[in-house]
């Protein structure tokens, strides 16, 4: 058992259930999806992108790659959401809805890195 | 460059995975402290507020409460933010700085720095693999004569020397091991403009090492090895190294040059030593080493060569080491070191025409050749210098002919590369009989003023003398004295040593013989001055004047004429 790739699994299958756990629900009901949940979905994201700096195998590079994407939409979608409640607003269900579709995007993000991930691991032969 | 980069990437994974989750962390905390507003109702920071006061938290501290003055519990988790920040903030540009510092980056920095410079060479280049005393003289030879030059050795100390000697050409220094063949690789001997390999570390068997590598990475490009060992030697040659320089058997056969034909050994000793003279006494040089007893100090590698270069002319010699046995010296060798008088007496230094201070030991050495003068005063003594910075001391000592073994590699090496006809004249000048040699001698000293002589080499090609060529091809008569000498311009007199042609060497040249086209003439001449042949292999009018005898006006006068008659 490799403790690194363990390590590197975890944050990438983490990413890939925060993020669908915010996706989850009505898309343009606030109530239905949690600032904090988006905010943990792009922590965790920013972390696995890390983690596969310096990696110049061609695997790494496609994480990396896919990776970069989930930080770009998911910081979107914060932004977003931040401009929509700025002085104390009330978020509208058209913000809602955008930011819930950027989310949506960067879980395909997300789930083309799991799947390279299972890829990979399922092409190490014992 | 995409090594640095990702070597930086990896190196700061941690740093920022950490910068990363402190900055999180302290968010999500501000987001979940309650504040009090001034109407005293509880609030919690947006996600928005809440990065932007640790933002700038973490960067200055300090721009103030907001938008509300903060609660107790705020105030405390800020505390731990603060703290938490600061520690990330250092980790982080730390581990920069430490990345700046180490090795393995400054190593790969240094290699790309050599990789970028390799590739930009467009111009013949050697390799010259260890730089130790030899190989400072080789880059300094060929700097001199406008060689591009590149340096491989392990110790950045040595090769830190080059920047401060300020060569016209600067060599590309790359630190490596040349022991490990991709090093060669990275120093360009695979690309089109390599001209040869050049392995003159200290050890023999590095030097093996690199001229197998070199035969196997890229069979075409020449290899010189320096070897000292004769086992090494055998080795190197039986897989095609091109030359092989031993500085013990070289200064063993020019000693023995000097003894049966000094006349000889003078005019090769001009044509070899063209960069850095050797430290012969004048008297010796003219009269060369007396025949008799001679006194050899020392039975290692250079006394044996010493011993055996002598064996088949009329010297007697007598051997002299502390380990006869270990040493396998011959017969009859005196045990000592020879630095005591009673061991030179032992030997027979008062009736001994020659010592030779052989040992390894510069100390050793000098006390031999003092102690030596001191009982004998007309023996003639050869000392073998070790170290670089002993030279002046033996100068002083009255020695009469110095060995440096780093000297006589380089000088071999220097004319083995730039100077091919000067190798051959070398090889075939052991023909000339000893009347020749001396009327050769007088030729070249009235003609440089008893000064030592250059060489220098025609190449009768169109790329290198096009008016000569086109002179030829015209069906014009050239032979070798037109290219010596012409009365017109007497300082540009010269010499003509060998002719080479279709692969066979003419020996001293007759003048009248004629000179076809891709022949190659060497001459020799005064220093400092341009040689005739040398004038006239690109200027078509001087060829028209002093060769055809056609005499031009003034360069004005003869355009104007051709003007008309076109």
């Amino acid at each position: 058992m490799n403790f690194e790739k363990v390590v590197f699994a975890f944050f990438i299958i983490l990413a890939l259930s925060l993020n669908f756990g915010f996706f989850l629900g009505e898309i343009s009901e606030s109530t239905h999806h949690h600032p904090y949940e988006l905010f943990a979905a792009l922590f965790i994201s920013l972390i696995c992108t890390v983690m596969k700096f310096g990696d110049r195998t061609h695997f790494g590079s496609t994480v990396l790659a896919s990776s970069l994407v989930v930080d770009g939409l998911l910081i979107t979608a914060a932004i977003t959401w931040a401009l929509a409640t700025t002085d104390g607003r009330v978020i509208s269900p058209m913000a809602m809805a955008s930011i819930t579709s950027l989310a949506g995007g960067a879980l395909m993000a997300n789930l083309i890195s799991v799947i390279l991930l299972i890829i990979e691991t399922g092409q190490i032969r014992k | 460059m995409s090594d640095i980069f990702f070597l930086i990437l990896r190196r700061m994974r941690m740093p920022l995975i950490f910068l990363i989750s402190v900055y999180s962390i302290s968010t999500i905390g501000m987001t979940l402290m309650p504040g009090i507003d001034p109407n005293g109702d509880t609030w919690h920071m947006s996600f928005f507020h809440a990065f932007y006061f640790v933002s700038f938290m973490g960067t200055t501290i300090g721009f103030g409460e907001i938008p509300y003055p903060f609660t107790d519990a705020q105030r405390a988790w800020v505390l731990g933010c603060i703290y938490t920040s600061v520690i990330a903030w250092l980790y982080g540009i730390g581990s920069l700085l430490r990345l700046v510092q180490d090795e393995t980056f400054r190593y790969a920095v240094s290699e790309r720095n050599f990789r970028v410079s390799i590739n930009r060479i467009d111009q013949p280049f050697y390799i010259i693999c260890g730089y130790g005393e030899t190989g400072e003289l080789i880059t300094q030879g060929l700097a001199d004569m406008g060689i591009q030059t590149v340096v491989i050795d392990i110790d950045p100390e040595r090769t830190n020397a080059i920047e401060l000697n300020n060569l016209s050409i600067p060599p590309i220094v790359l630190n490596a091991d040349i022991k490990e063949p991709k090093n060669l690789t990275s120093a360009g001997i695979k690309g089109g403009w390599c001209r040869g390999v050049i392995a003159v570390t200290q050890n023999d068997h590095v030097n093996l090492k690199v001229a197998v590598a070199c035969k196997l990475i890229k069979p075409d490009v020449p290899v010189i090895c320096r070897s000292e060992i004769e086992d090494e030697a055998a080795n190197m040659e039986s897989f095609g190294t091109n030359f092989i320089v031993n500085p013990y058997l070289t200064f063993a056969r020019r000693i023995n040059l000097l003894t049966q034909n000094p006349g000889l050994h003078r005019i090769q000793n001009w044509f070899i030593n063209q960069h850095s003279e050797e430290h012969l006494h004048q008297s010796v040089a003219q009269s060369g080493l007396p025949k008799g007893r001679w006194l050899v100090c020392g039975y290692g590698r250079f006394g044996r060569a010493v011993t055996q270069a002598l064996a088949d002319i009329e010297v007697e010699i007598t051997v002299v080491d502390p380990d006869p046995i270990a040493s396998r010296a011959p017969k009859g060798t005196i045990v000592g070191r020879g630095t005591e008088a009673k061991t030179l007496r032992e030997a027979g230094i008062d009736d001994a025409t020659v010592v030779v201070a052989a040992s390894d030991d510069d100390a050793n050495n000098l006390s031999i050749l003092i102690t030596a003068k001191q009982i004998n005063k007309n023996v003639v003594t050869i000392g073998r210098v070790s170290h670089e910075s002993d030279q002046m001391l033996f100068e002083q000592a009255r020695c009469d002919y110095i060995f440096r073994r780093s000297l006589v590699v380089a000088n071999e090496v220097l004319t083995l590369i730039s100077r091919p006809l000067v190798t051959r004249f070398i090889q075939y000048s052991y023909t000339l009989t000893k009347s020749a040699t001396e009327e050769l001698i007088a030729q070249i000293c009235q003609l440089t003023g008893n000064k030592s002589p250059v060489t220098w080499r025609l190449a009768v090609r169109a790329d290198r003398s096009p008016a000569l060529t086109s002179h030829l091809q015209a069906g014009g008569a050239l032979n070798v004295e037109d290219l010596c000498r012409h009365q017109r311009i007497p300082r540009a007199n010269a010499i003509p040593l060998l002719l080479w042609r279709d692969n066979i060497s003419h020996l001293m040249p007759s003048p009248d013989m004629p000179v076809q086209e891709n022949d190659e003439i060497l001459f020799c001449a005064r220093r400092n001055t341009d040689l005739l042949a040398q004038r006239l292999c690109d200027n078509e009018e001087l060829v028209d004047t002093l060769i055809n005898g056609n005499e031009h006006s003034i360069p004005l006068i003869r355009w104007l004429s051709r003007k008309v008659q076109h």
